[in-house]
């Protein structure tokens, strides 16, 4: 039987988890492709490379529905970043990922970094009503150029609750708090094992996102990919290095991390 | 949304097989070469040969020839079948047992002194194609058995097999594949990894093998695919994750296999086929009865209960193919580079080009510029292909043969745009900028001629600014395409820039000409008339300027003299003969005074004849002017120019000029400067003061004929003049009062010129000392000035003396040596005679030095200077 070619192995990989219909393939979409599309539930899992500099990253999307849960720990084998995601209309999602989703990603890497995302912020939230993303409008695919600072619009608009409703309808009720996804992204800390003040901060790692709009999307992704180089470049050494592992260096190696992620 | 991506061949149809006896099920296959082994439901064991016919319409069929049937003798059906091909075994696994027969004759191995053939309570084996182990006369063999929790190793050699090792599994497996040291495991609750030899394990994901039959399928070095829940073709490799998305399946599947790039998988009504590069369902066939499905040497064979069947891969080219005739580019692409490996890399790269090149086109006519751009790029495309589309672009004399087969179905733009004049622009603009953008690549080389020229006709017609651009750098525009394209489009500028970048510069200058004459009407440039005489003014061709400047002077000739006076400043190069443009412009007057202006004022060529010439056109045209008085300030100019000429110009022919200005009794101030000239001095102050009576210009004159001359000769200038006022004065009439007062004005204002004694005494005795005051006190100071500025001098000289006296006392005393050794303190060379002179303080210098000396000294100069000062 002659051999299938082996795929070209990525550096790093990334995996979106959370319940199904959170929103995590048109999150994906909406990053690689800068469009909002319809969806159908997941299957299995799916994914997709993105060059970010040199590097080649491979973001998984996984399936949410139960059936598939099995494969996830499959999917974190080796991640260096895990995407939590949920939605913010509705707690059980939340729940879901300290109930089921927690645990499967203990084949990720040692160094794994874990954002938590609720999604779905347009519902919610009148700022992420208004899409920041440039190219939402105009299709071309700079990916550069995106406004990464909060919308000026936010300081324009003086009354949001008001104006707001007028866009689409009523806005639902926020069901997750900013503070309860701050809460839980601590006990994953304390669930790793890690130390809070050696980790990336909180405030850092939860985000707040809209598929649907672009609200934070580019954010979300962008800074992931700029968190993981590290480990990439660490592997990298490592690879050329002599196999055994040296402990001093390894511990440098993770100082830098933590210094370079809080300035 | 389909692809044919395999062909469903017969291979053995049931009569062969088993005739009308409705109870024999196919249970497994086996295939080696041409050898098709069969194991049957009876327990029988089948050997056919089997060959591939094409018939004369390229289609492929098999026959297959029975060779022989063996009963194995245990009532039971066939389970599995694998050849060891280098040992000539079957391994055959049979109502629980393993044993192995010879692939020639069936027979059962007999078991070899020592080793027993058989395993028993066997329910799954698996061969190691990839063994750690290199013996090519064993084969390694995976081993489950019913009752044990464990997996065994076995190599089986030709006429025994041995056990290697044994390893414990968590729970009891169902089915194995191996691949070098890596188990891959289904067991009853989940998919793991086993490496048997570290013992190390990792689980996979959780799978119900008593629910669904799993499937674990080594697909590639360190790769399975394996049947997940919910009906996944999940793949894993051996460090337990997954590199691959998933494929979905239904939920029945009960085999499957890879056929790169597809995945094969079999269920109760269905083979369908995935890629494996984009996960998506690719082909669909419909297949009953599924019992066997596997892949063999790069095919995928099927069993159906009865019969056995070959999924034949159509070629790679046919299936990318069938996906660009139905425009699904992307996918086609994905194909292509997904094959890459799979190909010798030079086929690849002619296959990768020609399928991005259909896909430029399919992009292309689909108006996707940026895509199609994009792809011919990549495809390297030859772009006459693409102008090839373009009716007439190409030039005649082009060689350029379409490809064939052809790279796209489109006869030409309007059959592409199908009479949209919108469409057929959009394309051109994006020839225009394709073109622009590839023409000083490397990829036209070797047809630059027919890229430049197709540019320039797409510039013409859609009156592109960049057509002057392209005819003005360095092209390989066609001139015998070009010329009617250009005509047709009245760009006849451009056309002559084009005869002058092919040297032609004459066509170029009849053509530009006839344009600013109005003959051909072409608006590009409003200042054509300005570019000509530029242009000749820049030509180096000489032949072509005179032939054409005349019409340039006579259109305008301030401007047409450029041609001449403009004349870049070639280094090396021939200059153009002063005397020969001259002799050119005699019938062009104008331009031949603008001519010598230039070579006389401008770049001050001092050449007596050039001068006379000047100065002699300029009295022309005062004396035609003179003539015919209408114009004062003309007049007044063209004087002023001759005057300035006249005084200026050292070269001309003064007598000539003179001559010239016989008989013309208005230009007696140019007369008096011709006659200053001459150094005839008291004519022309004559003139001055009594035919003019104009005693400034007098004064004037006097300053300027004895400016840069010694105080005397200036003294004795302005002693003329004043002579002239004094004395040649007619006494008694009002003049003489008036010529008294131009007089004392020159007294006052030059007292410091004349010799004041001389001027006392001639001056009338009536005259009051108040008048001449300023004279006066001037005379005065100057003299007192001088004689104290002698006095100085002459005290210095005195004390000097004194010095030397005593010098001269005190060396007498001592003496003072010269050698040839000693250096002159002033020259510093040494001495070669005696005498010497002696500075003070004792010091030798030459004798010439000391001369030299005292003329520089400062107290000299002051003697000699001292009478001009006031
Ligand atoms: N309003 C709003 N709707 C969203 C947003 N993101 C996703 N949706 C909707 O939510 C539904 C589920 O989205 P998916 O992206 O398919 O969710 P998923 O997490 O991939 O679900 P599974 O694949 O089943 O795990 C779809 O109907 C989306 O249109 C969002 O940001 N805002
Ligand atoms: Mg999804």
């Amino acid at each position: 039987m002659p051999d299938v070619p082996k795929m070209k192995k990525p550096d790093a990989k990334l995996v979106l988890l959370g319940d199904m219909n959170v929103g995590k393939t048109s999150l994906l979409h909406r990053y690689m492709e800068r469009k909002f599309k319809d969806t159908i539930s997941t299957v299995g899992g799916a994914f997709f490379l993105k060059q970010w500099g040199p590097h080649n990253i491979s973001i998984w999307d996984t399936a949410g529905r139960e059936q598939f849960h099995g494969l996830g720990s499959m999917y974190c084998r080796g991640a260096a970043a895990v995407i939590l995601t949920y939605d913010v209309t509705n707690w059980q999602s939340l729940a879901e990922l300290e109930e089921r989703f927690l645990s499967l990603t203990d084949t990720a890497n040692h160094d794994c970094i874990y954002a938590l995302v609720g999604n779905k912020a347009d519902l919610t939230d009148p700022k992420a009503h208004l899409c920041q993303d440039s190219d939402v409008l105009s299709e071309d695919r700079t990916d550069c150029e995106e406004a990464r600072t909060e919308p000026q619009v936010l300081s324009a608009c003086p009354t949001p609750p008001a104006s707001p409703a007028s866009l689409s309808g009523m806005l639902l009720h926020k069901q997750v708090a900013r503070e309860d996804a701050v809460a839980l992204y601590g006990r994953i800390l304390r669930y790793k094992g890690l130390d809070e003040k050696g980790s990336l901060p909180a405030d850092r790692m939860c985000f707040e996102t809209s598929a649907k709009t672009g609200y934070n999307v580019d954010a979300l992704f962008e800074t992931l990919f700029d968190l993981v180089l590290p480990s990439i470049l660490r592997k990298r050494h490592e690879n050329q290095a002599s196999p055994t592992v040296d402990l001093e260096d390894c511990r440098e190696a993770s100082g830098k991390r933590g210094k370079s992620s809080c300035c | 949304m389909s692809v044919k991506a395999f062909e469903l061949v017969p291979a053995v149809e049931r009569d062969l097989l088993m005739g009308d006896k409705a109870r024999i099920n196919i249970e497994c296959i086996e295939c080696c070469g041409r050898h098709l082994y069969v194991g049957t439901n009876d327990c029988f064991i089948h050997h056919f040969l089997l060959d591939e016919v094409t018939s004369s319409k390229g289609r492929l069929s098999y026959s297959a020839q029975k060779l022989l049937h063996k009963y194995l003798g245990l009532k039971k059906p066939v389970a599995e079948l694998r050849a060891a091909s280098a040992l000539e075994r079957l391994i055959v696994l049979c109502d629980g047992i393993v044993f192995l027969v010879d692939m020639v004759t069936l027979e059962s191995v007999p078991s070899a002194a020592g080793g027993g053939v058989k395993i028993r309570g066997v329910t799954a084996f698996c061969i190691n194609e990839n063994p750690v182990n290199g013996d090519p006369f064993c084969v390694e063999m995976g081993v489950l058995s019913s009752k044990r929790r464990t997996v065994q190793i076995y190599m089986v050699y030709e006429d025994r097999v041995q056990l290697v090792k044994e390893v414990n599994t968590p729970e009891q497996p169902v089915a194995v594949s191996i691949d070098g040291y890596f188990l891959c495991l289904a067991l009853t609750t989940q998919y793991m990894i086993l490496n048997y030899n570290t013992g190390a394990s990792q689980d996979l994901f959780p799978y119900n093998s008593e629910e669904r039959t799993p499937i674990v399928k080594r697909i590639s070095r360190e790769e399975f695919l394996l049947a997940a829940p919910g009906g996944l073709g999940m793949f894993a490799n051996a460090e337990g994750a997954s590199q691959r998305a998933p494929v979905n399946w239904s939920e029945s599947v009960m085999a499957a296999a890879v056929c790169f790039p597809y995945v094969v998988a079999l269920d109760e009504n269905f083979i369908t086929i995935h890629s494996m590069l984009d996960q998506q369902l690719k082909q669909t066939l419909s297949f009953r009865d599924g019992q066997v499905l596997q892949d063999v040497e790069g095919k995928v064979m099927l069993a159906s209960t009865k019969a056995v069947y070959v999924l034949v891969p159509l070629p790679l080219e046919r299936q990318i193919q069938d996906l660009l005739a139905s425009h699904r580019v992307e996918e086609a692409l994905v194909l292509t580079e997904g094959a890459q490996r799979n190909i010798p890399k030079d086929k690849f790269q002619i296959l990768h080009r020609r399928i991005l090149q259909q896909a430029g086109f399919i992009k292309f006519g689909q108006l996707q510029f940026l895509e199609a751009k994009e792809h011919f790029r990549k495809g390297q495309l030859d772009v006459r292909e693409l102008i090839s589309l373009y009716p007439l672009l190409l030039p005649a004399s082009s060689s350029f043969m379409r490809c064939h087969p052809p790279l796209h179905e489109f006869a030409d733009l309007n059959h592409l745009a199908q009479g949209d004049q919108g469409k057929v622009l959009r394309c051109k603009n994006f020839l225009i900028s394709y073109l622009g953008e590839v023409r000083s690549t490397d990829l036209v080389n070797g047809c630059r001629d027919d890229v430049d020229t197709a540019l320039l006709k797409l510039y013409a017609e859609q009156d592109h600014d960049s057509l002057l651009d392209l005819l003005a750098s360095d092209n390989s525009c066609l001139l015998t395409d070009s010329i009617p394209w250009l005509e047709k489009y009245h760009k006849y500028f451009a056309l002559g820039l084009l005869y002058h970048f092919n040297g032609q510069d004459a066509a170029a200058l009849q053509l530009w000409i006839r344009i600013v004459d109005g003959e051909l009407r072409d608006s590009t440039r409003s200042d054509l008339y300005e570019y000509i005489v530029d242009f000749l003014c820049c030509s180096s061709n000489m032949e072509i300027v005179w032939k054409y400047a005349d019409w340039a002077l006579r259109k305008d000739p301030t401007k047409g003299v450029h041609i001449f006076t403009k004349r870049p400043v070639c280094k090396g190069g021939s200059e153009v003969n002063p005397d020969e443009v001259i002799a050119y412009l005699g019938k062009h007057s104008q331009a031949l005074l603008l001519y010598l202006e230039h070579l006389v004022l401008e770049r001050k060529i001092q050449k007596e004849k050039f001068h006379t010439h000047l100065a002699v056109l300029y009295l022309e045209r005062v004396v035609s002017l003179l003539k015919t008085p209408k114009d004062e300030d003309q007049l007044t100019k063209a004087r002023e120019k001759l005057q300035a000429m006249l005084r200026e110009s050292h070269l001309y022919r003064v007598q000539f000029v003179l001559g010239k200005m016989e008989g013309c009794e208005e230009l007696l101030l140019e007369r008096a400067t011709l006659h200053g000239k001459l150094e005839e001095h008291d004519k022309a102050l004559h003139i001055l003061v009594h035919k003019l009576r104009d005693f400034p210009s007098a004064e004037a004159f006097v300053v300027w004929a004895s400016s840069d001359r010694d105080p005397l000769y200036r003294q004795r200038l302005f002693h003329l003049l004043l002579g002239v006022y004094l004395h040649d004065a007619p006494s008694g009439c009002g003049g003489s009062s008036e010529m008294e007062m131009a007089a004392v004005d020159l007294l006052n204002r030059h007292g410091e010129v004349f010799d004041a004694v001389r001027v006392l005494r001639m001056l009338p005795e009536n005259w009051s000392l108040q008048l001449l005051r300023p004279f006066l006190n001037r005379a005065v100071r100057a003299s007192m000035h001088a004689s104290r500025t002698s006095q100085i001098a002459l005290g210095l000289a005195r004390s000097e003396n004194v010095q030397l006296l005593h010098d001269r006392l005190k060396e007498r005393r001592k003496p003072i040596f010269v050698s040839e050794k000693k250096g002159c303190h002033l020259c510093h060379n040494t001495f070669s005679e005696p005498s010497v002179v002696c500075l003070p303080g004792g010091v030798p210098v030459h004798v010439h030095c000391a001369a030299q000396r005292v003329r520089d000294s400062p107290t000299k100069r002051q003697l000699t200077n001292s009478s001009n000062h006031t």
